[in-house]
């Protein structure tokens, strides 16, 4: 797979990064990755990956454009509200990128949908909102073994994580039991700050480049924790656990850079 | 056997795109010759080249690039 003229320059300040390669951007060409949520981290996960060259993103969303999304999830506008979000995003990422295939599915990622959901992908990028989600995507990535990086954020708070299945900690591992519903105030209690979530999601998208190129080391085996609105940082190793019920049996992925 | 690259009418940082993939097509050891214009081309280039451990001499307006 070659990179023509316009490619060379759209991605030319990536590619004289010594870090970066033209193998690497190839790889990220013949790459799918799905984003589950375009909301406040699907924003920019979604534009710094197609941004980058992902060459084919799936963007799911069961959910409409409220106004109420508007002060941080930035790939809406005002003239979205009402439209599905995962359209509204796809159409935004087009305009950015033609190079980038960008599909929209308008749905919720569940037990029964998810396997045939992630079907093609290389990486998923969870960018919900629920802990419920979390659990249903990383449960259905261990079971195919499918990279995926776990983001979430709540108030000034949050945290990523990357899972390779198989090989390091999976959510479930770090967190074997979901918090007590009541314990958990939801988005819409706690509030967040659009910045916060731009912070968290940017780290997300980071992640998911360096899972797809091998171009640096991703956060396998450790949490990335932020507080403060990203002003304090704190890495916390994590390992596999035995016997977790989502990735204990699941076999090395086959394919890792 | 050195490959050749006229990249004289290519402005930074587009000229070390090139440079830098077409190294990449090579062999270590194999050799890569590249005009470049004047000015901060024929500076930028081989300090490029340079940092990415590369061995690098300049004649002229050419640049000629071993690979590690």
């Amino acid at each position: 797979m070659s990179l023509s003229d316009q490619e060379l320059e759209r991605y030319s300040r990536q590619l004289v990064l010594p870090e970066w390669s033209g193998a690497a951007q190839e790889q990220l060409k013949s790459a799918t990755v799905v984003v589950v949520g375009a909301g406040a981290l699907g924003s920019p996960v979604a534009t710094y990956l197609a941004g980058a060259g992902v060459g084919r993103l799936a963007i799911v969303d069961p959910d409409p454009v409220e106004l109420s999304n508007l002060s941080r999830q930035f790939l809406h506008f005002t003239p979205d509200i009402e439209m599905n979000k995962a359209e509204s995003a796809a159409a935004k990422i087009s305009f950015l990128n033609p190079e980038v295939i960008a599909e929209s599915y308008p749905a919720r990622v569940e037990e029964d949908n998810a396997a045939s959901i992630f079907l093609g992908a290389d990486v998923v990028v969870d960018c919900t909102d629920t802990f419920e989600s979390r659990y249903v995507i990383n449960d259905a990535c261990c079971a195919i073994g499918l990279p995926l990086v776990e983001g979430g954020v709540l108030g000034l708070a949050g945290m990523v994580m990357s899972i390779r299945p198989g090989e390091s900690a999976c959510y479930r591992c770090a967190f074997p039991t979901p918090p007590p519903d009541d314990a958990v105030p939801t988005c819409q209690e706690a509030g967040v700050l659009g910045p916060v979530a731009g912070v968290v999601g940017s780290i997300e998208a980071l992640e998911a480049l360096k899972l797809l190129t091998g171009f640096a080391e991703p956060l396998t085996d450790r949490i990335l924790q932020i507080d403060d609105g990203g002003t304090t940082q704190l890495l916390v190793r994590t390992s596999r656990r035995d016997g977790c019920p989502a990735c204990a049996r699941v076999p090395a992925a086959t394919q890792s850079p | 056997m050195t490959s050749t690259l006229d990249l004289t009418g290519v402005p930074c940082p587009m000229n070390w795109v090139r440079t830098k993939l077409a190294l990449e097509s090579l062999e270590p050891g194999e050799e890569l010759s590249v005009a470049l214009d004047d000015g901060e081309p024929i500076e930028s280039v081989p300090r490029s080249a340079r940092e990415d451990g590369h061995e690098v001499t300049v004649q002229g307006n050419i640049v000629n690039i071993v690979k590690r």
